[in-house]
């Protein structure tokens, strides 16, 4: 009997050498690629007091450095070095130093992440490989140190959900406005334990970009993973960067489902997420004239070149309002390098925009871009909840580029249509 | 020893306390012991005192949610709980938690059921029972492979002993 299997079910089911798997039962699995940023100090830790020497398959491993770049106390500096030594002498296949990028973006850009693959990595956006057709999970760090130690983890198959999406945007109106719709109809562990697949007529007209905003923010679901079906799409971006062999793979057409959302996307407006929680969304029209201290274009979720491209648009021959601070943070250098080459960059920084080195920046809440008490960040990231920037005092609310813009513009909360 | 049952007070935390407020990420570099002096520090003072001097914790709806950091859990197993009980949790927050031997049990009627600060229970980790004076609620069963990283004590334990095994089965 053939038993009908969604995408996770397949991936997971290659990866611990079975024929199928299903929903809820625990297997034990090899993952084809894991990679870590600067918490992996935390899984060396790990690593060594299990009493392991060498890591297994150094050669699918990778390490990139984005959470506290460019270092501000010797702590953090003196952790970089201990990275750095043990990826030297691991002879993992990859270290990337602190202004390559946000690890999830370097992974895809160079390759690393691959269709049918299942990559786990120590950090709760890992799903945003899932743009790419992989199972992208995030593990805790002993977690990733255990897999180093011993080439495995075990993992409860998860039940998956679909998102079927049918329309099309209209003007002025992004992926990130719609993810933002399902975060708000989910709650924050809406989907917990469970995988979310993106599918429908209008994923076709999702580029990699914008898939990647939807499966990154897929963890404030709460679910384990979120994925897109590998398709034409995919080919075309993976095709001469892809570092591993891959197999493309598609949930079969009679696949269980333990759930369902459809979504026109017609129907979608501009959405901001208030302040404390990833489920707080309205229509920014109506929270519009809120006040904001500070913008942030920036983080894993929206900092691409397509979603500079979209800020350099607004910002265009207008100004940042004197009363905002605005913080660009390309999502990686080859973002970087890419909109500073068409111009986007410079449009910024002409509008009054100050740069920063690419990395986490003002998402990770650790040596940026700080708010002081009672001051309101209105952020392209994908985390809203109190402190989540480093101070518990002051208030983030999360949209799409083009809101952050229009808003930086206005000096408060716009819906960047109503722009004139 | 596997499935020993887990024993002690309890100290009751809301609903939709993110990780990032169990232990904030600028703490996350610190030693165990000071991890300990701010854990879930954000929220009024007495919840710091109750987790640092009582073994268990009874959490609403989505504790730990948000980011997958592990401090948090460090700081929960540094501050001396033993077991966290109600949810549902966030998945990498459950992972990180049970990984420092921290026991954690979806228990969703024990939310709201009246319990309170300083009241105990005991937990079957196997068949996720928890009673509560003459009231037994019945929660998630722990999996073996999660009962046997608690019963570690961690997982680094674990993997000590999961490296050995394979290094004499190689040999
Ligand atoms: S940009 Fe923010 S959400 Fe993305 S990996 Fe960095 S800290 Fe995490």
């Amino acid at each position: 009997m053939r038993l009908a299997q969604t995408t996770a079910e397949k991936i997971l089911a290659r990866a611990s050498g079975r024929d199928f798997v299903v929903p809820n039962e625990i297997v034990e699995v090899s993952p084809d690629f894991c990679y870590s940023h600067d918490y992996a100090v935390f899984a060396i830790d790990a690593f060594e007091q299990m009493g392991a020497t060498s890591v297994v398959r150094p050669e699918r491993n990778v390490i990139c450095l984005d959470h506290g770049f460019p270092v501000n106390n010797a702590r953090d500096a003196n952790n970089h070095v201990r990275i750095r030594e043990f990826v030297k002498k691991q002879e993992f296949l990859a270290f990337f130093e602190g202004g390559t990028g946000i690890a999830h973006q370097v992974m895809m850009e160079r390759g690393f992440v691959v269709p049918g693959a299942l990559v786990l990595a120590s950090d709760s956006h890992t799903p945003s490989g899932g743009a790419l057709g992989a199972l992208a999970i995030g593990t805790g760090e002993s977690e990733l140190g255990f897999v180093w130690a011993t080439g495995r983890t075990w993992l409860k198959v998860p039940p998956t959900i679909r998102v079927v999406m049918a329309g099309a945007l209209t003007r002025g109106v992004a992926a990130k406005d719609v993810v933002l719709t399902i975060v708000k109809q989910l709650g924050v562990l809406g989907a917990g334990y469970k995988i979310i697949e993106y599918q429908g007529d209008a994923v076709s007209s999702f580029s990699v970009s914008e898939r990647f905003t939807f499966c990154n923010m897929s963890a404030e679901v709460g679910a384990k993973s979120g994925i897109f079906p590998s398709d034409d799409v995919t080919e075309a971006f993976v095709n001469g960067r892809a570092q591993f062999p891959y197999m493309g793979v598609r949930s079969d057409p009679d696949a269980n489902y333990a759930g369902e959302i459809t979504l026109d996307l017609a129907q979608i407006e501009p959405m901001v997420a208030l302040p404390g929680r990833e489920d707080r969304g309205v229509a920014v029209s109506e929270a519009a004239g809120k006040k904001i201290n500070q913008v942030f274009i920036g983080s894993c979720t929206n900092a691409r070149v397509d979603d500079l491209a979209i800020a350099a648009g607004i910002l265009r021959n207008r100004r940042v309002h004197p009363d905002v601070r605005l913080l660009v943070v390309p999502a990686s250098r080859a973002v970087g390098i890419e909109s500073a080459r068409n111009g986007d960059l410079a449009t910024l920084l002409e509008a009054g925009a100050t740069l920063m080195p690419s990395g986490c920046a003002v998402c990770a809440g650790a040596h940026q871009g700080v708010l002081g008490d009672g001051e309101v960040c209105l952020s392209t990231s994908n985390r809203n909840m109190p402190g989540r920037m480093g101070n518990k005092n002051a208030e983030i609310m999360l949209c799409s580029p083009a809101t952050a813009a229009a808003s930086a513009v206005a000096g408060c909360l716009t819906d960047a249509r109503t722009l004139d | 020893m596997m499935g020993e049952s887990i024993k002690g007070a309890i100290t009751v935390v809301g609903e939709f306390v993110s990780a990032d407020i169990v232990l904030p990420a600028r703490y996350s570099f610190l030693p165990p012991a000071e991890m300990a002096e701010h854990v879930l520090g954000e929220l009024p003072a007495e919840v710091n005192r109750g987790v640092r001097s009582r073994p268990i914790i009874v959490a609403g709806e989505a504790f730990g949610y948000g980011t997958g950091r592990e401090s948090p859990a460090r700081a929960l197993r540094a501050a001396g709980i033993k077991a966290i009980v109600g949810g549902p949790f966030a998945r990498m927050f459950f992972r990180n938690v049970v990984n420092n031997g921290v026991l954690a049990i979806d228990c969703a009627d024990i939310v709201g059921s009246g319990i309170a600060n300083g009241d105990e229970i005991e937990i079957n980790p196997a068949t996720g029972g928890i009673r509560w004076n003459d009231r037994v609620f019945h929660g998630m069963p722990t999996p073996a492979i999660i009962q046997k990283i608690v019963a570690s004590g961690s997982l680094i334990e674990y993997g000590r002993a999961a490296l050995a095994d394979m290094a004499r089965a190689s040999s």
